[in-house]
């Protein structure tokens, strides 16, 4: 059997450096939004034959006045153009201007959204993390009402959610770090990216504080708290990796085959379920033995 | 019915079920029975606007000059005209619905597959603005004086400067390209062909006809005419008489003068609004000449009677999105309130004008404020890729279990495409109930994402077991065993992402919306086939025969 608990000093020294790293980088770098919560225009130009430079397409946007316009190749010969934009007009014009001077290429796609929307799109996204971590955390409570020796149920709880924060933060750190380095964006798909992170994170910490519970009511009164619980963990164990990578499997797949649309929106996912499969084996149960211990010195 | 026999029973339901979402997943596998594939094939899923390419509108309407009790009737009316223009296109199923967002008023289009998404987005937003309007003599205002003559003074002396160079042997066409103002003429070197006499203003006929020119000379002289100054080349004169002809070539620079009065058209105050019908009719008999026929409601009637009398012997116009489309001379008061329009068109031309404006006017403005579409070969490629690697996904899951759980692992596998048929005939059938499934390829994400989390319940299941047998419990009673004590753990796992993928569904938008709908499903749909199918299967099929075959659980039992 593993002492994992034993470990507990390490894990908190890891997760608490990345969770400060990963909130330093918010800090210092923010996120890149994507337009769903900017507001603005994101047209997506194929071309028939060579891509024609930059520097040859803003010229042909010059006389447009675009604001923060950004041009970005992508892999299939086509070119991603985002803008500021306050009305729709402009957009026609800016597919206009391009049809004219190149008659054979394509407007593949258009994603357009106004302040109005964008803005309403931040509020609903935040408002939707909060109730999901509300809600999760309230039906934890509710799931483990009967167990309150040693530690009080609404603690599972609060030990389910600091483990699903750090996992949420870890991934808006590393998208931070990506959207910094690498122009990656977050949208609405990212904000559902994280609450899937969030319904998954709390699924493996159920399984682990499930067997806890189990343990609890069946144990000898010899076996100390902090033994169930890393008996827990081990019991649990392979079934927390095995699902992981099940779960990882399939991401992967869809990351690596998927196409472009639904790329950073796996790899949010990959990030966050990695890391919360490590978070409910290192830090929930850790949580729990951790109050238990300042419980008893008291 | 003893336990065996309902077991059997039992069994032979998982059997059907299986066949049958197995069939409706996948119809082609009996598309040599054509009247079996005719059936099956018909449930189709239905792809969002993601895979199938279309667009995917928002418009806010602008309720504010309505009055509060009436903005649901509004904005029922507009839907009502939305959806009279959105049929004509011939979208398969066109989406148009009304929604209420932070206090906004909002009307949602969506059109899948349809091609030219621009078209389709004028079509939508733009109202065909009809308006009659009345002849006006405007005054321009004047330009003071002393910048007409200063504004002279420089063009004559740039005249006289080019009249230079053409004396002194330039390239006649080419000063004439470079510098004429002459919008008729300078692009052919400033030529006119032959004109008969008298069609020039008299000035620039004298130089031709009077003054002693030779062919191909120019005149040393500028002549200022009413247009300004022209610098005049002879090419050849034919004919006797008054019918003689004349070609020559010329370079203008064009004189500044007061702005004249002009003759324009003024709002009349009656415009579609009044309009009761529009109507194709033909000119002569036969099918020639398509013409539309208006016809006004009352207060129309009246306005357009007092228009006509007002207008006797003058032009009344009739504009059409701000272009004039016809503006006849009116002959005699019009009192039955009837007018027609002749604009040249083609049938389907005249068609289309009288659809549109029979399907009127919206009764408050809208404004686009969300747009998202997606052209067809691109939703192609998606939809290719996104099922690639969800059967990636699916074959790399099930190797994984085959390896890890072996006998186990492969009842697991049979449940986890008995899951994936399922749900593919959820999406299917789902189009025969209210409650249609889109299938988005966030949704197909979901749908991939479900598939590794299916497993899950299994895993807990099989983990529990091998522990079990570890304890040294017979594989029998462990596998019940699993059963019954993973099922807390499956159920508040399911829950908690059950909980979040509602608040997604809440939230609402699009992508967010597909994933969430799907997951929710999937992780339903796979707690029945991982407990209730595999523990079906496995009950049937395991018996004593299992207890010395370790290996196949891939369990060791021990001892100590």
């Amino acid at each position: 059997m593993l002492n994992i608990i034993s470990k507990t000093k390490y894990a908190y020294i890891f997760s608490i450096t990345l969770t400060v790293l990963c909130i330093g980088a918010l800090f210092t770098w923010g996120l890149k939004y994507g337009i769903d919560f900017t507001g603005g225009t994101l047209i997506e130009v194929k071309f028939e034959n060579s891509l024609p430079a930059n520097q040859e397409l803003e010229d042909v946007l010059k006389d447009l006045n675009l604001k923060s316009l950004t041009l970005q190749s992508t892999g299939n010969n086509s070119v991603l153009i985002r803008y500021a934009s306050e009305d729709d007009k402009i957009n026609q014009t800016v597919l206009e201007a391009l049809l004219k001077k190149y008659p054979e290429s394509k407007n593949l796609r258009t994603d357009y959204a106004n302040a109005s929307v964008s803005s309403e799109l931040k509020t609903k996204s935040l408002m939707a993390i909060f109730w999901a971590v509300a809600g999760i955390m309230a039906y934890i409570a509710w799931a483990f009402r009967r167990v309150s020796h040693p530690v009080a149920s609404w603690k599972y709880g609060a030990g389910a959610v600091v483990a699903l924060l750090h996992d949420i933060l870890i991934t808006v750190g590393a998208f931070s770090v990506l959207g910094h380095f690498w122009g990656v964006e977050v949208g609405v798909p990212f904000v559902a990216a994280l609450l899937t992170i969030l319904g998954f994170s709390v699924h493996d910490t159920i399984v682990v504080y499930d067997r806890t519970r189990e343990n609890l009511q069946r144990s000898s009164a010899k076996e100390k708290f902090p033994e169930i619980v890393n008996r827990s963990l081990n019991e649990t164990l392979v079934r927390s990796i095995n699902t992981s990578l099940t779960v990882i499997i399939t991401l992967l797949a869809i990351y690596i085959f998927g196409g472009e649309s639904i790329k950073h929106f796996s790899l949010a996912l990959l990030i966050g379920i990695t890391f919360g499969t490590y978070s409910s084996i290192f830090i929930a149960s850790a949580l729990l033995v951790t109050s238990y211990n300042l419980q008893i010195k008291k | 019915m003893n336990s065996r026999q309902k077991l059997r029973l039992k069994f032979s339901l998982v059997i059907v079920l299986a066949i049958l979402a197995g069939l409706i997943a996948y119809p082609q596998a009996v598309s040599k029975i054509p009247r079996l594939f005719g059936i099956l094939d018909k449930p189709k899923v239905n792809l969002g606007l993601d895979l199938q390419g279309g667009i995917h509108l928002e418009y806010k309407a602008d309720t504010s000059k309505v009055d509060s009790a009436q903005v649901g009737d509004a904005m029922q009316a507009v839907q009502d005209v939305i959806e009279r223009r959105v049929n004509a296109f011939g979208v398969a199923e066109p989406v148009v619905y009304t929604t209420k967002s932070g206090g906004e008023q909002r009307l949602v289009v969506e059109l899948a597959g349809v091609k030219d998404i621009n078209e389709a987005k004028k079509m939508i937003s733009e109202t065909p603005f009809l308006e009659f309007k009345e002849e006006k003599m405007t005054e321009p205002e004047k330009i003071p004086e002393e910048i007409i003559t200063s504004a002279n003074e420089k063009s004559k002396a740039k005249a006289e400067d080019i009249l230079k160079k053409a004396l002194a042997g330039e390239d006649f066409a080419v000063l004439a390209k470079d510098n004429s103002q002459d919008p008729g003429s300078k692009d052919n070197g400033g030529v006119y062909d032959f004109q008969k006499k008298g069609s020039f203003v008299p000035e620039y006929e004298a130089v031709i006809f009077d003054e002693n020119v030779k062919n191909d000379e120019v005149y040393s002289k500028l002549v200022e005419t009413q247009f300004g100054w022209h610098i005049i080349k002879k090419i050849e004169i034919k004919g006797d008489g008054d019918d003689r002809e004349f070609k020559s070539a010329h370079i203008l620079i064009s004189k500044m003068t007061q702005p004249q009065p002009q003759m324009d058209f003024a709002s009349t105050g009656l415009s579609g609004k009044n309009l009761k019908s529009a109507s194709v009719q033909f000119k002569s008999q036969g099918l020639s000449e398509p013409e539309v026929s208006l016809k006004f409601d009352d207060e129309g009637t009246k306005l357009f009677a007092d228009i006509t009398k007002k207008n006797i012997g003058k032009r009344v116009a009739i504009y059409l999105d701000g272009e004039i489309i016809t503006a006849p001379t009116v002959q005699s008061e019009i009192l039955n309130g009837e007018a027609v329009v002749t604009g040249n068109y083609t049938v389907e031309e005249a068609k289309t004008l009288v659809k549109r404006l029979n399907e009127g006017a919206l009764p408050v403005p809208i404004s686009l404020v969300s747009q998202q579409s997606v052209e067809a070969t691109l939703g192609q490629v998606s939809l290719e890729k996104s099922l690639k690697a969800g059967m990636i996904g699916l074959l790399l899951v099930i190797i994984f279990m085959l390896i890890y759980y072996r006998f186990l692992g492969l009842i697991a596998s049979v449940a986890l495409l008995i899951y994936s048929a399922l749900m593919i005939s959820i999406f299917k059938l789902s189009g025969f109930t209210p409650w249609q499934i889109t299938l988005t390829l966030p949704g197909i994400a979901g749908f991939v994402l479900s598939i590794g989390m299916a497993v899950d319940a299994n895993i807990l299941i099989f983990e529990r077991t091998k522990e079990e047998v570890r304890k040294g419990r017979n594989i029998l009673s462990a596998i019940e065993e699993g059963f019954k004590r993973a099922w807390t753990s499956i159920l508040d796992g399911n829950m908690s992402s059950i909980i979040t993928a509602l608040i997604l569904v809440e939230m609402g938008t699009g992508f967010v919306k597909g994933f969430a709908v799907t997951l929710i499903i999937g992780v339903l749909a796979s707690m029945f086939t991982a407990v209730v199918i595999t523990r079906t299967i496995l009950r049937f099929i395991l018996g004593p025969w299992i207890e010395n075959r370790m290996w196949l659980v891939g369990a060791k039992k021990n001892e100590s």
